[in-house]
C-alpha cells in the first residue's frame, strides 16, 4: 500500500539525464514539442475565445483516425493527417450548421458535435480493435512512454529518432513558420474580423486555415498525450503566459518556456509518481499556472491598494478628468 | 402544496412532476398532446417499479449468444443480472435530462463538460478511502472535486483577464490530468489493477451495482422534487437573473443548488457513462427537447423522456455487443434522438422549414398560374369562362409544356379542371375564388402604394408581385377601408371585389359588364 | 435619525454613492434625493453610468462606498416596491417561455419560494397583458414578437409587480414611434397613480417633452431637477462635455425654441 513511492535522487532526477537519456531524452523532447506546438496554436484560441472549439477538435478527430485507420488498413503518418483534417473540418461545419440552422445556441452546439463524434470514434476502436491499434486508455491519456520504442527515422543512412517524435518535430516546425508568415493577418482577424475585412484579410480562411493547423497539431500529439490531456497543453501554456505578459510576442516566449519546464519537470514528477506522464507534464503545467496567477494576483492587489489612495483623494471628479 | 407533495411521493418520478408541472402551466389552455404528457412517464414508472425488486448476478454470467435471444433477455429481466443495469441507466437518464434542460437554456453546456471532467481526481480520493468501489465514497469524493472545479472556474474569472471558455478548459483538463495520475497510480497498486477504476473513464453499466442503484434513485427522486417544488425559482432565475433579484430571489443560492444538483446527477451518472462522455447525456436531449416545445415545463420532461430512452438504448447495445463501453453507446442513443429533432421537428426542424419553404413557393407558382387564367379571361372582358394553354402560355411567354404543367398543378390542387382533349382550361369557383383575391390583392397593394406612399405607378407593380402572396384577409380588409373601397387599380383596370369572388366563375354576360363597378 | 422617524420617506435617497466596473469607476459621489409621484428621464452621454445607477440602486451591483435608501429602508428590505424593466437585450429571447409566463414572473417575487401563482396572479397578469395591449400574443413564444412587442412584455412584467418606484432601462430603444407614444402615455398613466418612474433615456430632444424630471449624469450628477429649469444650454453642455456632435444641434434647437 504505498501510493507515493520513496523519493529517490538517482532514478527521479539522475537517471533521465545520464543512462537513461536515450529513452528518457526522446520522452522530454517530445513533451517539449507537443506543449510548443499545442501551445502557440493555442495562444489564438484563447485570443479569439474559441478555447472549447479546441477540446471539441481534440476529442472528434478519434473517429477520423479510427476511420482512416480502418479504411486504410494502415497506421500510416498520411492516413492519420487526412482523417484527422476531414475530422476537424466536419466537426467545424456540423457546429456551425447546428448553430445556424436550428436555435440551439453555440455551446450546446459544440457540445452536441464533439461528444458524439467521440463517442463514435469510441465504438469504432472497440469494434475493430484488431485494425485500429488504438485502446482506449491510449485515446485517454496518451502513451508517451511508448515513444522512445518506435522505430526510427532514417535520414542518409542515419537515425534521426522515433517516428512520433520526428513528426512531431516537423509539425511543430511549420506551426512556427506559419505562425511568422501569417502572423499580422492572424493578430488582425483575431483582433477585429470586421478591420481585417476592411483590410482585404480573409477572415473565413484564416478561421479555417487555424482550424486545420489545429487538428494537424492535435492528431500528431494524439498518440502521446491522449484526446483530453491535449486541451491542457492548448490552452494552460497561453493562459499562463497571458498572465504575466499582455504582449503577443512575449506571450509567445513564455510559452514556449512554459512547454520546456512542464516537458521536463513532468517526466520527474512521473518517473517520481510512477504514474502517466503525459498527466504528470500537465500536473506541472498546472503548477505553472497556479503560480503565475497568484503573482498575477499580488501585481494585482497592490494596483488595487493604489486605486484605493487614489480615490480617497479630495475631489476623484478631477482625478478623472 | 402538500397534497401536491404526498401525491408525488405516491407516484414517485416522473408521473409526479407530470402532476405538479402540469398543475402549474394550466393556464397555458392547451391540452393538445396531454395524454402522451400523461402516458410517457406513467409507462416508464411502471416500467421500472416493475423491475425493482432485483437480485444481482454477474452479466459475464451470461452465457446467451443469439441476438434475439440477448433482446428479450435483457427487456423481460428473466435475468435478474441486466435489471441493475438498466435500473441505473434509465435513472441516470431521467436526472441527466432534467438538469441538462436547465443546463441548455442557461447555456452552460461548456460549464457541465468541464464539471464532468473536473471529478475524475474526486474519484480517484474515493476510491483511496478505503480501496474498493464504496458508491458513497466515490459519491463524496467526486462531488467535492466537481464542486472545486467550479469554484475555481469562478475564482479564475473573477481574478484574472482570462474570459469563460479559456477557465473552463483549464479547469477541465487540469483536473483531468491530477485525476489521469491519480487513477494510474492506483492501477499500480494490487488492489487498484482489479478494481475496475478504469471502466470510470467509458463507463460500463454491468458494473452499476446495488448500492449505485440506491443512491441513482435517491439522486433522481432529490432533483425530481426540488425541480417541482422550486421550478418558479429555476425558471425565473434562468431567464433573467438580474430581474429575478431585484424580485428577491436569492439568485445565487439557487445558483449554486441547481449546480450541487448537477454535480449529484453528474457523479452518478459515472458509473454507467463514464467522466468522459457523461457531459452529452446532460446536453443532447436538453438540446433536443428544446428543438421540439417552447415551454419549459414540457422541454424537461421531453429531456427526461429523452434521457430515459438514451440511457435503456445504450445499456442494451452495450450489452449485446461484447465489452462494448456503455458511455459512447448512450451518446449515440441521445445523437440519434438529436438528429430526428433536429431534421423533423414540427416547428425548427430542418426538413420541415425545407418542406414547408418548397410547398410556400409550389402556392405562389400555382397562384401566378391563376392570376395569368385570369389575366387572359380578362382580356376578353369575361365573356368566355374557357381558356386555352396556348392563349396562357402566350400570355406568360412561356412555351406550351410549362403551360400544361403548371396546369396540371391546378388540376391537382382542385383549382381548375381541364377539357377532355386537355386544351382547355376551367377554373373551378375555388380557382376562380382564389384568382380574384390575388388580382384584388396586386391592385389594392398597387393603389396603397401610389395613394399612400407616393410612390410611381409605373414602379409599383414589382413590389406589388410578391406582396400579393402574403397579404392576409385582414390587412386586405384594412386596406380597403383605408382606400375607401375604390373599384379601379392605379393603371386603370378594375379591382375584383366580394362579389366577383362569390360569383364562382369568369363568365359574365355583356350586360353585366356594364354594371361592374357597382354593387350588385 | 430624522429618516427613520420620517412619515413620509423619499421613495429613492442615493448618498455618496461610488460604483466601479473592472475596477474602473463608473459613478463617483452620487448624491440624489427622488420626490414621488414623478416620471423622471437619466439622461447622459455613452458610459456615462446611467445603466449602472439603476443597477446599484437596486442592489445588482456591488457599491464601493456610499448608501441607498429605497422608502426610507435599505434596498433589499423594500425590494418589493421596487419594479424593472431591464434592457430588451438583457435576456435570451429564443428562452422556452411564453409572454403569460414572462408577465406572470412579475407576481413571483410577492409569491416567496415554493409558492405556486394563483388565479388572482393569473387574472393580474392578463390584466397588465390587456393593458399593453398583448392579450392575444399570451400563448406565444417570446421570440415570436416584435422588438416594441417583448419591451411591452417587459412592461407588463413591471406592472405585474405592482411596484411603487420603477427603474426602466431603455424602455424606448429600438422601438417604434406609435409604441413608444403608448408607452409614454402609460408612464404617465402610473405617474398619476402616484409612482415614482426613474427611466434611462438615450435621446434628448425627446427627453425634454417625455419628463417631469431630468438627472443628468456624465459618470457624477451634473445636474437634477423639473426639465423646464435644467434642460438649459449650459447644463447639457457640461453634461455631454462637448464630446457628442450631437450637442451642438441640441444647442441649436434650444436656443431657435420658445423656453418652456
Amino acid at each position: 500500500m504505498n501510493l507515493i513511492p520513496e523519493f529517490d535522487f538517482q532514478t527521479v532526477f539522475a537517471g533521465p539525464w545520464t543512462e537513461d537519456f536515450s529513452s528518457y531524452g526522446w520522452i522530454m523532447l517530445m513533451g517539449f514539442l507537443v506543449a510548443t506546438a499545442c501551445g502557440l496554436v493555442g495562444n489564438y484560441l484563447i485570443l479569439r475565445r474559441m478555447a472549447l472549439v479546441g477540446d471539441a477538435i481534440s476529442h472528434s478527430v478519434l473517429p477520423g483516425i479510427a476511420v482512416a485507420f480502418i479504411v486504410s488498413n494502415s497506421r500510416g503518418s498520411v492516413a492519420m493527417f487526412v482523417g484527422a483534417l476531414v475530422a476537424g473540418i466536419v466537426t467545424t461545419i456540423i457546429i456551425e450548421t447546428i448553430h445556424k440552422r436550428s436555435r440551439v445556441k453555440q455551446d450546446a452546439a459544440i457540445g452536441i458535435a464533439f461528444t458524439s463524434l467521440f463517442a463514435l470514434g469510441v465504438i469504432l476502436i472497440s469494434l475493430y480493435a484488431d485494425k485500429v491499434d488504438l485502446d482506449q486508455e491510449c485515446v485517454l491519456y496518451g502513451e508517451i512512454a511508448f515513444v522512445p520504442l518506435q522505430e526510427s527515422v532514417k535520414f542518409a543512412g542515419h537515425e534521426i529518432g522515433p517516428v512520433p517524435v520526428v513528426r512531431m518535430g516537423v509539425v511543430a516546425l511549420v506551426v512556427v513558420a506559419l505562425l511568422i508568415v501569417f502572423y499580422k493577418e492572424l493578430l488582425v482577424t483575431s483582433f477585429d474580423a470586421g478591420l481585417a475585412f476592411s483590410l482585404g484579410i480573409n477572415a473565413t480562411a484564416v478561421h479555417y486555415g487555424l482550424m486545420s493547423m489545429l487538428s494537424v497539431v492535435v492528431v500528431s500529439a494524439f498518440e502521446s498525450v491522449g484526446a483530453i490531456l491535449v486541451i491542457a497543453m492548448l490552452i494552460l501554456p497561453g493562459a499562463t503566459a497571458s498572465l504575466l505578459s499582455q504582449r503577443l510576442p512575449a506571450i509567445h516566449l513564455l510559452t514556449v518556456l512554459h512547454g520546456a519546464l512542464s516537458a521536463v519537470l513532468g517526466t520527474h514528477l512521473g518517473l517520481w509518481l510512477e504514474c502517466s506522464i503525459a498527466g504528470a507534464m500537465v500536473v506541472v503545467g498546472t503548477g505553472w499556472f497556479v503560480l503565475a496567477w497568484w503573482v498575477h494576483l499580488l501585481c494585482n492587489a497592490s494596483w488595487f491598494r493604489r486605486a484605493r489612495q487614489i480615490r480617497s483623494e479630495p475631489d476623484p471628479a478631477h482625478a478623472l478628468s | 402544496m402538500y397534497e401536491r407533495v404526498s401525491k408525488l411521493l405516491e407516484l414517485g418520478g416522473p408521473a409526479g412532476i407530470h402532476l405538479s408541472v402540469h398543475g402549474t402551466m394550466s393556464f397555458c389552455r392547451q391540452n393538445r398532446g396531454w395524454t402522451w404528457r400523461r402516458i410517457l412517464p406513467l409507462t416508464a414508472i411502471l416500467y421500472l417499479l416493475s423491475v425493482f425488486p432485483a437480485e444481482a448476478a454477474r452479466i459475464g454470467d451470461l452465457s446467451e449468444t443469439s441476438f434475439w435471444g440477448q433482446a428479450t433477455r435483457f427487456f423481460t429481466f428473466q435475468d435478474p443480472a441486466v435489471r441493475y443495469a438498466l435500473l441505473g441507466s434509465m435513472l441516470l437518464g431521467i436526472s441527466c435530462g432534467l438538469l441538462g434542460g436547465f443546463i441548455v437554456v442557461r447555456k452552460m453546456a461548456l460549464f457541465g463538460d468541464a464539471l464532468s471532467h473536473a471529478v475524475l481526481p474526486g474519484v480517484a480520493f474515493g476510491f483511496l478511502w478505503n480501496m474498493s468501489k464504496d458508491p458513497v465514497a466515490i459519491f463524496v469524493g467526486a462531488t467535492v472535486a466537481g464542486l472545486l472545479g467550479t469554484g475555481a472556474v469562478h475564482l479564475i474569472r473573477s481574478t484574472t483577464r482570462l474570459k469563460e471558455d479559456t477557465a473552463l478548459g483549464l479547469v477541465l483538463a487540469s483536473f483531468f490530468a491530477v485525476g489521469i495520475c491519480l487513477v494510474t497510480m492506483i492501477q499500480r497498486l494490487p488492489a487498484g489493477n482489479k478494481s475496475g477504476i478504469d471502466k470510470f473513464m467509458f463507463g460500463q453499466a454491468a458494473a452499476i451495482g446495488s448500492g449505485d442503484v440506491k443512491l441513482m434513485a435517491v439522486v433522481t427522486a432529490l432533483a425530481l422534487v426540488v425541480i417541482v417544488l422550486f421550478y418558479k425559482e429555476f425558471l425565473v432565475t434562468s431567464f433573467d437573473p438580474q430581474f429575478a433579484r431585484v424580485s428577491g430571489f436569492p439568485v445565487q443560492v439557487i445558483h449554486y443548488s441547481l449546480m450541487l444538483l448537477l454535480a449529484f446527477a453528474v457523479v452518478t451518472a459515472l458509473q454507467a457513462v463514464g467522466v468522459v462522455l457523461v457531459s452529452a447525456m446532460l446536453i443532447i436531449p436538453a438540446a433536443a427537447a428544446y428543438l421540439l416545445t417552447d415551454r419549459m415545463d414540457r422541454m424537461l420532461m421531453l429531456s427526461a423522456a429523452f434521457g430515459l430512452f438514451a440511457g435503456a438504448v445504450g445499456s442494451f447495445f452495450s450489452f449485446l455487443g461484447n465489452n462494448l463501453p456503455t458511455g459512447p453507446c448512450m451518446v449515440l442513443g441521445a445523437t440519434f434522438v438529436f438528429l430526428g429533432a433536429f431534421l423533423f421537428g414540427p416547428q425548427h426542424g430542418v426538413a420541415c422549414r425545407w418542406w414547408k419553404q418548397r410547398s410556400r413557393s409550389g402556392r405562389v407558382r400555382r397562384e401566378n398560374t391563376l392570376k395569368a387564367v385570369f389575366h387572359v379571361m380578362e382580356q376578353r372582358e369575361f365573356t368566355d369562362e374557357k381558356v386555352s394553354l396556348l392563349e396562357l402560355a402566350e400570355h406568360r411567354r412561356e412555351t406550351l409544356e410549362e403551360a400544361t404543367e403548371q396546369c396540371a398543378a391546378l388540376v391537382a390542387n382542385g383549382l381548375a379542371t381541364l377539357s377532355e382533349p386537355g386544351e382547355l382550361v376551367f377554373l373551378t369557383p375555388e380557382g376562380w375564388a382564389r384568382a380574384c383575391e390575388i388580382v384584388r390583392n396586386h391592385r389594392l397593394w398597387e393603389l396603397y402604394l401610389t395613394n399612400e406612399a407616393n410612390i410611381a405607378a409605373d414602379h409599383v407593380h414589382e413590389d406589388a408581385e410578391k406582396i400579393e402572396h402574403v397579404l392576409g384577409e385582414e390587412v386586405v380588409r384594412q386596406l380597403e377601408r383605408r382606400l375607401e373601397f375604390a373599384r379601379k387599380d392605379p393603371h386603370g383596370k378594375a379591382i375584383p371585389g366580394l362579389a366577383d369572388i362569390s360569383r364562382g366563375t369568369g363568365f359574365h354576360t355583356r350586360e353585366d359588364l356594364v354594371g361592374y363597378g357597382k354593387p350588385l | 435619525m430624522s429618516d427613520t422617524s420620517d412619515p413620509n420617506p423619499p421613495p429613492l435617497e442615493i448618498h455618496d454613492l461610488t460604483v466601479s466596473y473592472h475596477k474602473k469607476p463608473v459613478l463617483w459621489g452620487v448624491d440624489l434625493e427622488v420626490p414621488a409621484g414623478k416620471l423622471i428621464g437619466i439622461v447622459g452621454p455613452n458610459g456615462a453610468g446611467k445603466s449602472t445607477l439603476i443597477k446599484a440602486a437596486m442592489g445588482l451591483m456591488p457599491l464601493n462606498s456610499g448608501w441607498v435608501k429605497v422608502f426610507g429602508e435599505p434596498v433589499k428590505k423594500n425590494l418589493r416596491r421596487v419594479g424593472y424593466v431591464p434592457q430588451r437585450e438583457s435576456v435570451d429571447w429564443d428562452f422556452p417561455v411564453s409572454v403569460m409566463d414572462v408577465v406572470l414572473m412579475g407576481r413571483y417575487g410577492r409569491l416567496g419560494l415554493m409558492r405556486r401563482p394563483t388565479r388572482e396572479d393569473k387574472d393580474k397578469a392578463r390584466e397588465c397583458l390587456e393593458k399593453v395591449k398583448l392579450l392575444p400574443y399570451a400563448n406565444r413564444q417570446i421570440s415570436n414578437l416584435s422588438g416594441g412587442q417583448q419591451q411591452r412584455v417587459f412592461l407588463a412584467r413591471a406592472l405585474a409587480q405592482e411596484s411603487d418606484l420603477y427603474f426602466m432601462d431603455e424602455p424606448f430603444a429600438g422601438v417604434d414611434a406609435a409604441t413608444e407614444a403608448s408607452i409614454i402615455e402609460l408612464l404617465h398613466e402610473l405617474k398619476e397613480m402616484g409612482k415614482t418612474l426613474m427611466v434611462v433615456h438615450h435621446d434628448l430632444p425627446t427627453a425634454r417633452s417625455y419628463f417631469d424630471m431630468l438627472l443628468m449624469l456624465n459618470m457624477r450628477v451634473v445636474a437634477f431637477g423639473e426639465t423646464s429649469k435644467v434642460f438649459t444650454n449650459e447644463l447639457l453642455q457640461k453634461t455631454y462635455g462637448g464630446r457628442l456632435t450631437i450637442l451642438s444641434e441640441v444647442a441649436d434647437a434650444v436656443r431657435q425654441a420658445p423656453s418652456v
